[in-house]
């Protein structure tokens, strides 16, 4: 995985981030006041417990939520002042997302599933099928391409998420624990994927994840621990 | 790929649901049409009974006669319709005219050894009537025939009621009295002939029909109170009124003319009231479609919460969300009314080949039977109904998605 660059410009600088979320009657503060900075082409590995804050802390690296205060740059934009329309297109181009439940739309094959963020931003015919197919060989799915989601195997499914997250070229990917619900084995695989996309297309990576394995193969680790970055840990 | 096949294969996702959603629309569909059927039918039926049954599509009569409005039934003033012989043929040299027949309308009394009775009676020429297609409802006894009555071998049809109240039966003499053109009293003696009914028992208790010949001879007249005009197609009615006023424009006395639907304000009356029930009932089915889809819909969305939250991660936009659950409610709009056009279209032909026979409507003297006379216009037009219902019952959803919280969406469960 790579290591940061010192003179690498900075992706993501989020500052003084604070969020919570009322249950009822209860109020939950899931970040309290978190720093935070990402350069380009960065892997880096969001650690902690569940409940600790990681979903929470990626939903606003990825514009899906917005913080209570404090603020998440990316390249120098504020992602709590876009508009609706911006923000769309933010999601569209400049980040992947990989989820815990794979989250691929069950009415689509896998092929659809990975053309869909390209057909959505009006890519044509041709050249979307290039790139749906090469992402889909990149995560070793050409010859599944046709099979729908149920037809999958979890690790299949992981995959097809990943080529999906990774086909419209995005600066920056967000993996929210991606081997969860994946045996040891296939979560390895997947692990390995992720490091191998980084290292050969320079795409940033941000893994929120407990699992061990992933944890001890990372360039920098961040540890949260009930809403508060408790360590950020680069490889020497 | 593209958002309508994806909101098809959603559809397809819970086969039960979509098909009992798919039932619902047909059935509403079917309900529509079967409805529309047989108002369209009714409203087609009064017409043509209307039209033959003595109205006629057109009538030219004095200007200040039509200007007084109304049936020309209700007009009981002595005939002052001059020349109308010549105005006849000018009349019947109209393209898509069959004939004009003159008429004599008055009222007066009518009398059987001792039993008496005010009447409207009505003269005709009968020839004419049979080459407009006039039809003459016999209960009994003969038409008037083609020829002129001789002088003292005066023929009359009387309305069934009528007959009862005079106890009078084909062959009987009835003494007719009328008011002269120059305001004396006349009677004229007539040979019951036959029986008919007009379809409508209050008309039936006083009305008397004749030969024009015989109604000129007791007014002491040789004019007439109008000309009632016979075409070969009733959609041709506007377009020969429109000839026929510009033929006659600038004659003196004045001259009108006036469609059978300004002569027949019962007409617009019954229309009125159908066109009322059928909204009434289009708005029954309406809501309750509108409900049970809006339910279907509703529920597909909240299934989809997460599904709908990951499309909007992955950047689709708030409009392209909202175009899925729309085309899935179009989808169940298009399918469910098209598989409602043929059972509609089965339904009908049943029912048309059944025969059933229908009760009298008030008034009426005889039952009919039940046609459903369906337009192609009928199947398009309900297939937009239901288009525009689903779209209704689309919104509450649409807003539901595209008002979602994509980080609260991910995490729904």
């Amino acid at each position: 995985m790579r290591p940061e660059s010192a003179h690498a410009p900075l992706l993501y600088e989020a500052s003084n981030l604070r969020k919570s979320y009322r249950l009822g009657a209860v109020t939950i503060e899931a970040l309290r006041g978190v720093d935070f900075n990402v350069a380009r082409g960065e892997f880096v590995v969001v650690a902690g417990p569940s409940g600790c804050g990681k979903t929470t802390l990626f939903n606003l690296l990825g514009a899906l939520d917005d913080p209570d205060s404090g603020s998440v740059l990316f390249e120098g934009a504020d992602l709590a002042r876009l508009s609706s329309e911006a923000r769309t297109l933010f999601l569209r181009r400049k980040i992947g997302f990989v989820f815990q439940s794979f989250n691929l739309v069950p009415v689509l094959t896998a092929y659809e599933n990975v053309e869909y963020p390209l057909w959505i931003d009006g890519l044509g015919g041709a050249e979307r099928k290039r790139r749906t197919q090469d992402a889909l060989a990149s995560v070793g799915l050409a010859q599944r391409m046709h099979q729908r989601p149920d037809q999958l195997s979890g690790g299949e499914r992981q995959r097809v998420a990943l080529a999906r997250g990774l086909v419209h070229d995005p600066l920056v990917i967000l993996a929210d624990e991606p081997t969860a619900n994946l045996d040891s084995g296939t979560g390895a695989e997947i692990v390995g994927l992720l490091a191998r996309t980084n290292a050969e297309r320079g795409t940033t990576f941000l893994v929120a994840t407990h699992d061990p394995a992933i944890i001890a193969r990372s360039a920098r680790k961040v540890r949260i621990l009930d809403g508060r970055v408790v360590a950020d840990e680069s490889a020497p | 790929m593209k958002f309508a096949i994806i909101a098809l294969r959603n559809l397809a996702r819970n086969r039960r649901r979509t098909l009992l959603s798919l039932l619902i629309v047909a059935s509403g569909t079917v309900v529509a049409l079967l409805t529309s059927g047989f108002i369209r039918f009714s409203f087609e039926g009064l017409r043509e009974a209307i039209i033959h049954g003595g109205l006629g599509h057109i009538e030219v009569a004095p200007a200040d006669d039509l200007q007084a409005g109304g049936s020309s039934a209700l007009r009981s003033g002595l005939p002052h319709l001059t020349g109308w012989k010549q105005l006849r043929g000018e009349v019947e040299s109209t393209p898509h005219v069959l004939a004009a027949g003159a008429v004599v309308q008055f009222t007066g009394m009518i009398s059987r050894q001792e039993r008496s009775a005010a009447v409207l009676a009505l003269a005709t020429e009968p020839d004419r009537e049979r080459r407009m297609h006039f039809e003459v409802r016999m209960r009994g006894g003969t038409d008037l025939p083609d020829a002129p009555p001789a002088e003292a071998d005066d023929g009359v049809l009387l309305g069934t009621a009528l007959a009862t109240t005079l106890d009078a039966r084909q062959g009987d003499l009835v003494t007719l009295l009328g008011m002269t053109a120059d305001g004396t009293l006349n009677a004229l003696d007539l040979r019951v002939i036959g029986l008919f009914t007009t379809g409508l028992q209050d008309v039936d208790s006083r009305i008397v029909k004749m030969h024009l010949v015989s109604a000129q001879r007791l007014l002491g007249t040789e004019n007439v109170s109008s000309l009632v005009v016979g075409l070969d197609e009733t959609s041709r009615t506007t377009e020969v009124q429109a000839r026929l006023a510009h033929l006659l424009e600038g004659r003196q006395p004045a001259l009108g003319v006036a469609d059978w639907r300004t002569r027949a304000p019962f007409y617009g009356q019954v229309e009125s009231l159908y066109l009322g029930i059928f909204w009434f009932l289009g708005s029954v089915i309406f809501v309750l479609v509108c409900l049970s889809t809006s339910n279907t819909l509703m529920m597909t969305v909240m299934e989809r919460v997460r599904e709908f939250g990951t499309l909007l991660a992955i950047g689709t936009s708030r409009a392209q969300v909202a175009l899925i659950v729309l085309l899935e409610a179009a989808w169940l709009g298009l399918l469910g009314a098209l598989t409602g056009d043929l059972l509609g279209v089965g339904l009908v032909a049943v029912i048309n080949a059944l025969g059933i026979q229908m009760p009298p409507p008030p008034g009426a003297t005889g039952g009919i039977e039940l046609h459903l006379s369906s337009a192609p216009v009928d199947f398009v037009a309900v297939i937009g109904m239901m288009l525009a219902i689903l779209g209704l019952a689309a919104v509450v959803p649409v807003v539901i998605s595209v008002r979602l919280k994509i980080a609260d969406a991910l995490r729904h469960v």
